[in-house]
């Protein structure tokens, strides 16, 4: 549409985010300062402009000053910008005609104790969203489609809950696993806390489900080869037993799990055969009581040691591994079920008991007679080995304040579960991120704990953190949720900030199309650059490198960008 | 009063904005000297944009990113790094010290490694004073170089070297032959000293016409070298002879359309 | 699909907005029912959460306003549920609208009636420290922005509907009753704050300096009764030594309840570095048993106050505490690492980290809807690892703290989880 370009009327709101801003930038110097700034016609502040009062009175002024831009100055984009691009859609204005000027997150939360540089820096903020919102130009969302089937990356409890949940609500699910059967971590498990039941019965009817559902095709022995695309509309390609599997998919979710931390060179691990981990004793422990009195003809003594190679000093593993606690008090007490007369010791620093039921399967413990010592992390156990092939764990107990010597047949450490080696692989094929701790990083820690930055690929169980069983199930379950949405809506609206190419500019020279990652720009009949809307991203590199300028990006403009810059240098004069 | 630097700071959306975003969050307090700039990727930041901000006087320009591997978008850092390499090594030629531009890289989870960027930057421009090009009396040489080295990257061939050194470097020319980052690195410096100097040329000769043998004592380098360079710029469209004294052409620039 | 399957969301806290956006994103329609004026729940109240310091109301808000913009939610604040009847795909539900005196329409919540209001009563969202008026809004942020007369306190003089521009007071205003068709329902009571009083050693509600940490959270919040600053509640002189009590009436067989809730360790941990931000030379400890870091970058965040804010962390359970004439502190302690009695003096402020328990309401609930609680009074889910958000009624389901202690990122993920077996159910029940 040919619009002659209207003379920008920009109304500027201030908040005070209770004191967040208020009690440290002088909010009311800065609304005058914005009312002596080009265009802008309305300058108010608020207390909170997020607030529904807020929202009311940039309608408001919207209307009865005839605001043709917006400009807010409060937090970061990153969260608040939604809310009032919608205020000004609901008042008829373009959503993009807006800006915020983040002057909290960046201003007055860390120039605290700086209160007049703080306005003053402020003001200069103001001023660049000024200059910027002038020239910004209404911007439309293309819609695109949603395919509704769901790839879930994992079989493990995760993955396979993710799957039937989704199925069950009508979606075509893929589900991938690299392994030759279903099942992942709890394969290895022999029971479940705190209800006891066996895993391997539960895996069983969850692969029976699975495999039966009619909505549910099931890859194993597959592995994810090749990730393109985007939410609704994903290329995935699969690997399976050498041969490639094209898959169209909407929606992805990762269930790809953790392992077990293998703890070499710690308590003797790797050079005492006595001496496990927790799932290496489970392992043992499905084989039943001769499968111990195999190894070890008899327990008379055992000791778990927790927090072995977790809530280490600095990261990867800085973290607790949430679950090893009730892993150790779920084996001690197997063992002391069939060991009646053994002594079971758990060496811990603080038991992890959280919750409803924890905290009562802890006491249970006690009551079995397992026998809790606390060690203090600068005072850690010893392992050593015994002239006769037992083992010795010197111990201070910390609570007590006496140094222990235990003999004993067996000491199975507790280690935390890590990361798969490859996550980085698939992170990098998703282009989602991973955590300091090597674990896939969710949007958001609070509010977003399974949904990935990038639409349309969310996350649940210990791919995302340690968890148990029925923590893993609910994420699962809330990943079934998070990606049924788009698929139910069936449309989306798609990015409207891309990248545009001035036909009369382009040389067809390709660079850009060699730049783009997305394949978002192809050569059309006449050799000339064109965008795929849907599939740019807008980056915008392209038009940072093409060798003609002949791109632009949507909303980021060079003029746009070159107002706020010299909003910043020329002060006010220019 | 002591002095406050300026600084620019180009923020990618994804890692380093919301780095600072945690840094607010957290409450790390660092300098007030600096201005962010919201783009979506750092790979987005034209050399042009960095050079504009000297040009109109600031202290320094910091561009940020996400981690190599972790761009929102991929690649888009990789193409920063390269566009900042070639900057760095043009805008030393104009006689502003080029570490008063900086690439750094911070995630969304690096708030103090933000803060303390920021503090470290800071001090970095304090030492090394004011900007010669910002204030009321901006050294007029070097600012006259400055908009040299912005048209050269506004120009054509440094932005395609740029654009497809990747490509040479990692994946091989359309032949199929890689180029060792050596030969391609020598080629660049040749192509940022040229490109400089041709833009240079061009400025000079918009202001008044000269000769050959002017420019050369000007710009201290060889008259075969200008002449040169006339040549090429001749071709371009972009100068021409205006007239004759005695037995010295006289060359001067035209308008040159476009943008 | 004919007319839209509807789901009723009971509890307007995070876990219920969570569920709601979830269902409501996808198309159903949904009631989000609440009992108090505004949603938002007890997120609403903290001053910031761990372990990303975010300010709460801040990420919060734009969720609350996005369930009030949302074309298919129906928000029904001040509401009860009366009568739930029905099975699976056809529960028929009444619920009343307790009368506002305010009509939702017509009130722009400027609050000018407020201001005009005589009589004061103690902020139940400031946990009784602030101060509104008969008619009040709960906080700055309230969704609806819509003012609430309390009838118990308003001694109905008739300033507010004669200040109120927009005509909106109406004293005459009756209780309404609504049916409601839902297919499925979703429980999201969330908690409450053991009452310690019960313990007389600690001294909560005879000492001034005592406080609990939700009060805190609201006595430290920008948008508190003391608009945040630091100060003692007895004298408003400025601390200079904090402690915090982990443990108050949880896992203990004397008091209050057995189990573990999970998250005080870590919102005293984030207090702590509240205070530090405050007032950086403010000495800080905290008294706790076992320190529970357990959850996503937790113990990184413990290690933080630790080792960079000097927090102090002290095993031990403290037996009592003693005031003295200047309302100052005494915490006497049982140190189990050295196995001595000792005490800590001069301490300006104490924080009661209680047990947070299920609410009391929960009992009328499950009897209206015909669902079980546990021993505990939490909602009882069909099986703890794989039926984690399914009661014991098909097409009922739980989420948040109601159904066992969590915090944040726990309850929304499972408010997600809850909204998936909602829309599974419906799903098949519709076919």
């Amino acid at each position: 549409m040919a619009q002659q370009k209207e003379k920008p009327r920009v109304g500027v709101f201030v908040c005070h985010c209770g004191i967040n801003i208020g009690g440290f930038v002088n909010v009311p110097q800065v609304v005058r300062y914005a009312r002596t700034l080009p265009n802008v016609v309305h300058a108010e502040e608020n207390i909170y402009t997020c607030s529904a009062e807020g929202i009311a009175s940039i309608k408001e002024a919207i209307k009865e000053h005839d605001l043709n831009r917006v400009v807010v100055a409060s937090c970061t984009p990153r969260t608040h910008e939604p809310l009032f691009r919608g205020a000004c859609a609901d008042a008829g204005l373009n959503p993009y005609l807006f800006e915020l000027a983040n002057i909290r997150e960046h201003c007055s939360w860390v120039h605290m104790r700086e209160p007049d540089k703080a306005t003053e820096k402020a003001k200069d903020l103001v001023r660049m969203a000024v200059a910027r919102v002038s020239l910004l130009e209404p911007q439309e969302e293309p819609e695109i489609d949603v395919m509704p089937t769901a790839l879930v990356i994992g079989g493990g409890i995760s993955g396979m809950t993710s799957a039937l949940c989704l199925a069950g609500q009508g979606f075509k699910v893929y589900l991938v696993e690299r392994k030759p059967e279903l099942g992942g971590m709890l394969k290895k498990i022999y029971r479940l806390y705190p209800t006891g039941e066996e895993a391997s019965r539960v895996i069983g009817d969850y692969v029976n489900a699975v495999m039966g559902h009619k909505n549910i095709v099931v890859l194993t022995s597959a592995n994810i080869k090749d990730v393109k695309g985007y939410i609704g509309n994903f290329e995935v390609t699969v690997l399976k037993e050498g041969e490639e599997i094209k898959l169209k998919i909407g929606t992805i979710i990762v269930a790809t799990g953790a392992i077990e931390f293998k703890p070499v060179g710690l308590y003797g691990y790797g050079r005492y055969d006595r001496v496990l981990t927790q799932v290496e004793l489970e392992e043992i422990l499905k084989g039943g009581k001769s499968a111990i009195d195999k190894r070890f003809f008899k327990l008379q003594r055992v000791v778990m040691i927790q927090c072995v190679g977790s809530r280490e000093e600095r990261p990867p593993r800085a973290y607790c591994s949430r679950i090893c606690c009730m892993v150790a008090i779920k084996n001690a007490m197997i063992i002391k079920e069939w060991y009646p007369d053994s002594d079971v010791y758990v060496v811990y620093q603080d038991m992890q008991t959280y919750g409803k039921e924890y905290e009562e399967y802890h006491r249970r413990a006690r009551e079995a007679g397992i026998r809790f010592v606390s060690y203090t992390k600068g005072s850690p156990p010893e392992v050593t080995a015994l002239p006769n092939g037992r083992l010795k764990v010197v111990v201070y107990h910390a609570l007590l304040g006496i140094r222990r010597e235990l003999d004993c047949d067996l000491v199975v450490l507790s280690t935390p579960l890590i990361p798969y080696e490859d996550a980085k692989e698939l992170s990098k094929m998703l282009k989602v991120p991973l955590g300091q701790d090597g674990f896939f990083f969710e949007a958001h820690v609070k509010l977003r704990p399974i949904d990935f930055a990038t639409d349309g690929i969310y996350v649940c169980g210990t791919a995302h953190s340690p968890k148990d069983v029925g923590e893993s199930v609910s994420q699962a379950l809330g990943v079934a949720s998070r990606a049924a949405i788009p698929m139910a809506v069936k449309r989306l609206r798609a990015e409207a900030i891309t990248s545009v190419v001035d036909e009369s500019l382009c040389s067809g020279c390709g660079t850009c199309i060699r730049i783009c990652p997305y394949g978002a720009i192809q050569k059309d009949e006449r050799g000339i650059a064109k965008v795929i809307e849907v599939m740019c991203k807008g980056c915008g590199t392209c038009g940072a490198s093409c060798p003609e300028r002949a791109i632009s990006m949507r909303h980021f403009k060079d003029e746009q960008i070159i107002a706020q810059i010299h909003a910043i240098l020329r002060r006010v004069a220019a | 009063m002591t002095f406050e630097p300026t600084i620019i700071a180009f923020l990618c959306n994804w890692c380093s904005y919301a780095g600072a975003d945690l840094a607010g969050v957290s409450r790390f307090s660092y300098p007030t000297s600096i201005r962010a700039i919201r783009v979506m990727c750092s790979g987005r930041v034209d050399p042009a944009l960095v050079l504009e901000a000297f040009i109109n006087g600031a202290d320094g320009v910091f561009v940020m990113g996400c981690h190599l591997g972790d761009c929102h978008y991929l690649i888009g850092n990789f193409y920063a790094q390269r566009k900042i390499k070639m900057l760095k090594k043009l805008i030393a030629l104009t006689g502003l010290e080029p570490e008063r531009l900086r690439l750094e890289w911070v995630s969304a989870s690096e708030g103090a490694r933000f803060a303390e960027l920021v503090k470290d930057f800071t001090n970095q421009m304090k030492a090394l004073g004011p900007s010669p090009v910002a204030g009321e009396k901006p050294d007029p040489n070097i600012l006259e170089n400055l908009l040299a080295a912005k048209a050269a990257v506004e120009d054509f061939r440094l932005r395609v070297l740029v654009g497809r050194e990747g490509e040479m470097v990692d994946e091989g020319n359309v032949y199929g032959e890689k180029v060792s980052q050596e030969e391609f690195d020598e080629i660049m410096d040749e192509a940022i000293a040229a490109e400089y100097i041709r833009n240079k040329m061009y400025i000079m000769l918009k202001k008044v016409p000269q000769s050959v043998k002017e420019l050369s004592k000007r710009l201290n380098i060889d008259p075969r070298n200008v002449l040169r360079h006339i040549v090429i710029l001749r071709q371009r469209g972009m100068v021409a002879m205006a007239k004759v004294e005695g037995t010295t052409p006289l060359w001067a620039a035209l308008e040159v359309g476009g943008r | 699909m004919g007319e839209k399957a509807s789901v009723l969301v009971i509890g307007g806290g995070i876990a219920g907005i969570q569920a709601s956006l979830d269902l409501a994103g996808r198309g159903f329609q949904v009631y989000l029912l609440e009992e108090s004026p505004t949603i938002g729940g007890r997120m609403a109240q903290l001053d910031k959460t761990f372990p990303t310091m975010d300010c709460s109301i801040c990420i919060l808000a734009p969720k609350m306003m996005e369930c009030y913009r949302h074309p298919n939610i129906k928000l029904l604040t001040y509401c009860e549920l009366k009568e739930v009847k029905g099975i699976v795909g056809d529960f028929n539900v009444k619920v009343l609208q307790k009368p506002r005196y305010v009509d939702e329409v017509k009130c722009t919540g400027c609050g000018v009636c407020a201001e005009h209001c005589p009589i004061e009563v103690p902020n139940e969202f400031d946990m009784a420290l602030g101060i509104r008026k008969a008619i009040y809004m709960p906080m700055p942020q309230a969704v609806p922005r819509c003012m609430t007369i309390d009838k118990e306190n308003c001694i109905k003089c008739g300033l507010c509907a004669k200040v109120c521009r927009a005509g909106a007071v109406d004293l005459q205003q009756q209780p309404k009753e609504m049916d409601l068709n839902v297919g499925a329902i979703i429980i999201a009571t969330g908690f409450d704050q053991y009452d310690p009083r019960e313990i007389v050693e600690y001294g909560y509600k005879r000492y001034e300096n005592v406080l609990t940490a939700l009060e805190f959270e609201r006595w430290i919040c920008a948008s508190g009764p003391v608009g945040g600053h630091l100060i003692r509640p007895a004298d408003g002189i400025i601390p200079k030594r904090i402690a915090f009590i982990q443990c108050v009436g949880s896992r203990g067989l004397k008091f209050g309840s057995p189990f573990c809730s999970s998250v005080c360790c870590m919102y005293a941990t984030k207090e702590a570095l509240i205070i530090k931000m405050h007032a950086p030379d403010v000495q800080v400890y905290i008294f706790y048993n076992e320190l529970r870091a357990f959850g996503k970058g937790f113990q990184e965040f413990v290690n933080r106050a630790r080792n960079e804010y000097e927090v102090k962390y002290i095993r031990g359970r403290p037996g009592e505490i003693k005031e003295d004439p200047k309302k100052s502190l005494t915490i006497w302690y049982d140190d189990t690492f050295t196995r001595e009695i000792k005490s800590l003096t001069d301490v300006d402020l104490v924080v009661l980290c209680p047990a947070l328990i299920p609410r009391e309401g929960n009992k009328r609930l499950a009897e209206i809807i015909g669902v079980e609680l546990d021993e505990y009074g939490f909602f009882k889910v069909k099986h703890p690892l794989f039926a984690p958000v399914d009661t014991t009624i098909p097409g009922v389901f739980v989420c948040g703290y109601c159904q066992s202690p969590k915090d944040i990122p726990d309850s929304v993920a499972q408010a997600s989880a809850a909204a998936a077996r909602a829309a599974e159910m419906l799903a098949q029940v519709r076919r």
